[in-house]
């Protein structure tokens, strides 16, 4: 049999618990300042137009900015985006009701007359209204806590709900971290976005419960022993899975962020960063949320029976 | 394990010789007018072929505001019939979602008797909100608000369907979304402009007479020689085009009554857009009423015969209008046309005074005459009361943009394909070959429901199916490791196959049912592309389960028999 990881492990995974608990502390709390504080709305969230365009020549980012301010735009941005030599930029207007319509037409024509020789294309266009965006905010995070609470409700029903809580804080672990790692490097929160999030919720919730189905055979045969120790049975005997699971996954999200073109990149990049988080937190959070409700399940039940 | 496997390989076959027939016209250019049983390939969202994408707002506050107005107008009416005198008071739109208009009497001591008259007649449909005096302050009701944004939908989906056929967009799709949005699809369209110009814009709603000295035999034989000089209509051409062409050949062959065109009467089939039969009128050119003459028109029952009608109701101005053409036109036809299309053509049989007339609609059942009656008179305030459509959104995809999506997105997808597959064959070996048929035949069944279910795959719904493929490894290798743990307790590899399978089964339906309920919240709450994800990847939850469980064990099984138990590589 060829392995990756040798089928004999006996990793103490419960002991390190406390290191793992303080590190995954301050990666969400870091994550939730950079949520709050740098988080990049698309034109999905906030409303606008955003604006694909492909030149035949390069052309300096100065000159598209300078254009579109001339033309009397506000909000202008403008990035680069692929490879150098496609000459492809991403030009993103803030825009409201009123003018929207129009929007298109009024920076096509900008571009076009002071670029002509350089030969734009529009590739993409979206144009988003506040309150369509608004609306798209709402159903986005609507559409994340609805599959939490059905997961949830689940897990509880399927397994126990001592469970419950441990899945749902890996889950909240892991997409707080992810749009974490958003916030600092700039990525920008879309609607797409919001999809790969509940892939990865999906993803994370599979490998716990996993892990969780594990722990269960153990504890039906052997009720006698710890909780703990059953933990760390049920991690240790799925950790060849999980390893090989992720890292075909991984294989799968790398080559499609890689090879798959700009307009799926940040997709698979969150999916990417999900599946490594979701594997940790399959192990390192929802584990020990769980150990630590049952310890103070025991605890409870301790102090009453004792008055 | 000689179990009776024979009636599960042949499930395993027809699932496998289905989907490989429905995806064939897909991967392959079949002729429209081959045999083939399966017409339909998959459908390639806007983000993948380009097009444009829309949503849009419909304008509720300004809805109301005129069927307010239109009702205060119809009481008064009313009232002057019954001797009251009562003139349009002033309109409160402190609540733009409830406008209040208040009509003034002339006596106070009519307001009982108004009020009662309001019960009577308006029951249901209007609300009295306050009465002092002499002035009495109306307002709609919820049920005729609901009604009313109903009716804004459906009326506006038609109007935007009619439009959209002056693009000869093949497949385009219109659908509502809640009870006060419009999407609309349109695949390939590039000029963005003239369509939203052509959606924006308020119908036109025109009457022409219609020639009746001309015999329908004779316009036939105009069409089919016209028709034989190689204007025809084709699916996907724009209808106006062909329309010209026809009158312009007609009237330089000069077979056309001056100052007469034709127009068609067509049914156009809600469901595939395609054009099911088109009936020819001649018409004269010049229009004889337009629809801002018209205030009103609704479905009402004649209660003798049992038998809905439209009841049209016209401005002062157009009655007088309505008064003089039906005068001098008595026997003929008026065509009603909206947007070009003849949609009725009711027999003019009296002249018609006081500005209040009703088209009969022809026998029938009494559901299909009610349905007619419905769609005519959709399409008369149409043009008589004007909904306003907002763009909310809006997104556009270059065709080539789409193009170079769907090349590096299969580039990419093949690629993950085969390192995975190397990957798990190098790990698992033989076993490992198992599970490459498993998960191919997984993409296949995926794809021939993409085709079956008519979804549409977008560039999302790509992604989904990548990580399809990820996920299904994954169920894989839970059942593999479990075989493998179950060798190394020293079972036989009949039973460690068999318990592998057994103990496998719950994870990975717990598993696929907690993704499948992320997938059925996507569904719900997503928009566009992220519903084509959603889709594809519950499709693929269910593909995996059926794949790599049943046929994977299915396959172990056979392989299991050829080796005696003796042997198995994993």
């Amino acid at each position: 049999m060829f392995e990756i990881i040798k089928s004999d492990t006996k990793i103490n995974f419960v002991s390190k618990f406390s290191i793992t608990a303080t590190l995954s502390l301050i990666l969400v709390a870091v994550s939730i300042f950079g949520i709050v504080t740098k988080m990049d709305y698309g034109v999905d969230f906030r409303g606008g137009a955003e604006i694909q365009l492909k030149f035949r020549d390069a052309v300096a980012l100065d000159g598209i900015r300078k254009t579109l301010t001339d033309a009397g735009f506000k909000g202008i941005a403008a990035q680069s985006i692929g490879e150098p030599v496609d000459n492809e930029y991403l030009v993103k207007v803030q825009g409201d009701e009123s003018n929207l319509n129009q929007i298109t037409d009024q920076v096509s024509s900008a571009l076009s007359n002071t670029y002509a020789s350089a030969g734009v294309e529009v590739r993409k266009v979206d144009i988003v209204g506040p309150k369509a965006g608004a609306q798209l905010r709402i159903s986005g995070f609507q559409a994340m806590l609805w599959a939490l609470i059905a997961i949830m409700i689940y897990i509880g029903l399927r397994f126990d709900f001592k469970y419950s809580p441990g899945a749902i804080v890996a889950l909240f672990h892991d997409v707080t971290i992810i749009l974490g790692v958003f916030a600092f490097f700039h990525v920008e929160f879309t609607l797409q976005t919001v999809a790969a999030l509940l892939a990865v919720i999906g993803y994370s919730v599979n490998d716990t419960v996993i892990v969780y189905d594990r722990v269960r055979e153990h504890e039906d045969r052997n009720p006698a022993l710890a909780l703990g120790t059953h933990i760390n049975n049920a991690v240790n005997e799925t950790l060849s899975r999980t390893i090989m699971t992720s890292l075909t996954t991984l294989f799968v999200s790398g080559v499609m962020y890689v090879f798959g073109g700009l307009a799926i990149r940040d997709f698979f990049l969150a999916i990417t960063l999900g599946v490594v988080i979701g594997t940790y937190s399959s192990i390192f959070v929802a584990a020990p949320v769980t150990l630590f409700f049952d310890r103070m399940k025991g605890k409870e039940q301790g102090s009453a029976a004792k008055a | 394990m000689k179990r009776s496997w024979w009636y599960r390989f042949i499930f395993l076959l027809l699932v496998a010789v289905t989907s490989v027939v429905m995806i064939l016209p897909t991967t392959m250019d079949f002729h429209e007018e081959s045999n083939y049983p399966v017409k339909s390939k998959i459908n390639l969202g806007l983000d993948l072929q380009g097009g444009l994408y829309m949503i849009l707002g419909i304008d509720f506050k300004k809805v109301y505001k005129e069927e307010v107005e239109g009702y205060a107008r119809k009481i008064s009416n009313l009232l002057k019939d019954e001797g009251i005198l009562a003139t349009n008071g002033e309109l409160d739109v402190a609540d733009e979602l409830d406008p209040k208009i208040s009509l003034v009497l002339a006596n106070a001591s009519d307001m009982s008797k108004v009020k009662d008259k309001i019960h009577e007649f308006y029951q249901g449909y209007i609300r009295i909100t306050a009465d002092t005096g002499t002035n009495l302050q109306i307002a709609l009701t919820k049920v005729l608000k609901t009604q009313i944004e109903e009716q804004s939908v459906s009326k506006s989906i038609e109007v935007i369907r009619n439009r959209i056929d002056e693009f000869g967009v093949t497949e385009p799709e219109i659908i509502s979304q809640g009870n006060d949005r419009i999407i609309v699809q349109l695949p390939g369209v590039k000029d963005i402009d003239r369509a939203k110009d052509l959606i924006g814009k308020t119908a036109k709603l025109t009457f022409n007479l219609v020639n009746n000295e001309v015999s329908p035999v004779t316009i036939q034989e105009w069409i089919t020689k016209a028709e034989a000089t190689g204007i025809t209509f084709k699916k996907g051409d724009r209808f106006s085009t062909y329309l010209n062409g026809l009158n312009d050949y007609l009237k330089g062959e000069k077979l056309l009554p001056a100052g007469w065109v034709l127009a068609f009467e067509k049914k156009v089939s809600k469901v595939t857009n395609e054009l099911e039969s088109k009936i020819p009128y001649l018409v004269e050119e010049n229009t004889a009423l337009t629809g801002e003459a018209l205030q009103d028109a609704r479905v009402q029952i004649d209660q003798q015969k049992n038998e809905p009608y439209v009841s049209l109701e016209f401005k002062s101005s157009g009655a007088k209008l309505f008064e003089e053409i039906t005068g001098n036109s008595i026997g003929r036809q008026l065509a009603i046309i909206l947007d070009g299309n003849v949609y009725s053509a009711p027999s003019i049989n009296s002249r018609i005074g006081g500005g209040r007339a009703q088209i009969t609609l022809g026998s029938g059942g009494f559901n299909s005459v009610m349905k007619d009656a419905r769609d005519l008179a959709l399409v008369l305030r149409a043009g008589a009361l004007p909904v306003q459509l907002d763009f909310l959104e809006q997104r556009t995809v270059g065709p080539s943009l789409g193009h170079d999506s769907i090349d590096k997105a299969r580039f990419a997808s093949m690629i993950a394909c085969l390192v995975v597959f190397g990957f798990i064959l190098i790990y698992y070996r033989v076993s490992g070959g198992i599970a490459i048929v498993t998960l191919g035949l997984n993409v296949l069944v995926v794809l021939a429901c993409l085709v079956g279910l008519e979804a549409t795959l977008t560039l999302p719904g790509i992604a989904g199916i990548a990580l399809t493929i990820g996920m299904a490894v994954d169920a894989n290798i839970i059942i593999y490791e479990r075989i493998r743990e179950e060798i190394r307790k020293g079972v036989g590899y009949y039973k460690a196959v068999e318990s592998g399978f057994d103990s496998a089964f719950w994870t990975i339906i717990d598993a696929n049912i907690t993704t499948a309920l992320a997938g059925f919240c996507l569904l719900n709450f997503g928009t566009g592309p992220i519903r084509g994800f959603a889709v594809t990847l519950i499709i693929g939850i269910f593909a995996t389960v059926y794949t790599s469980y049943f046929v994977g064990k299915l396959l172990f099984e056979f392989y299991m028999d050829k080796t005696r138990g003796e042997d198995l590589s994993i």
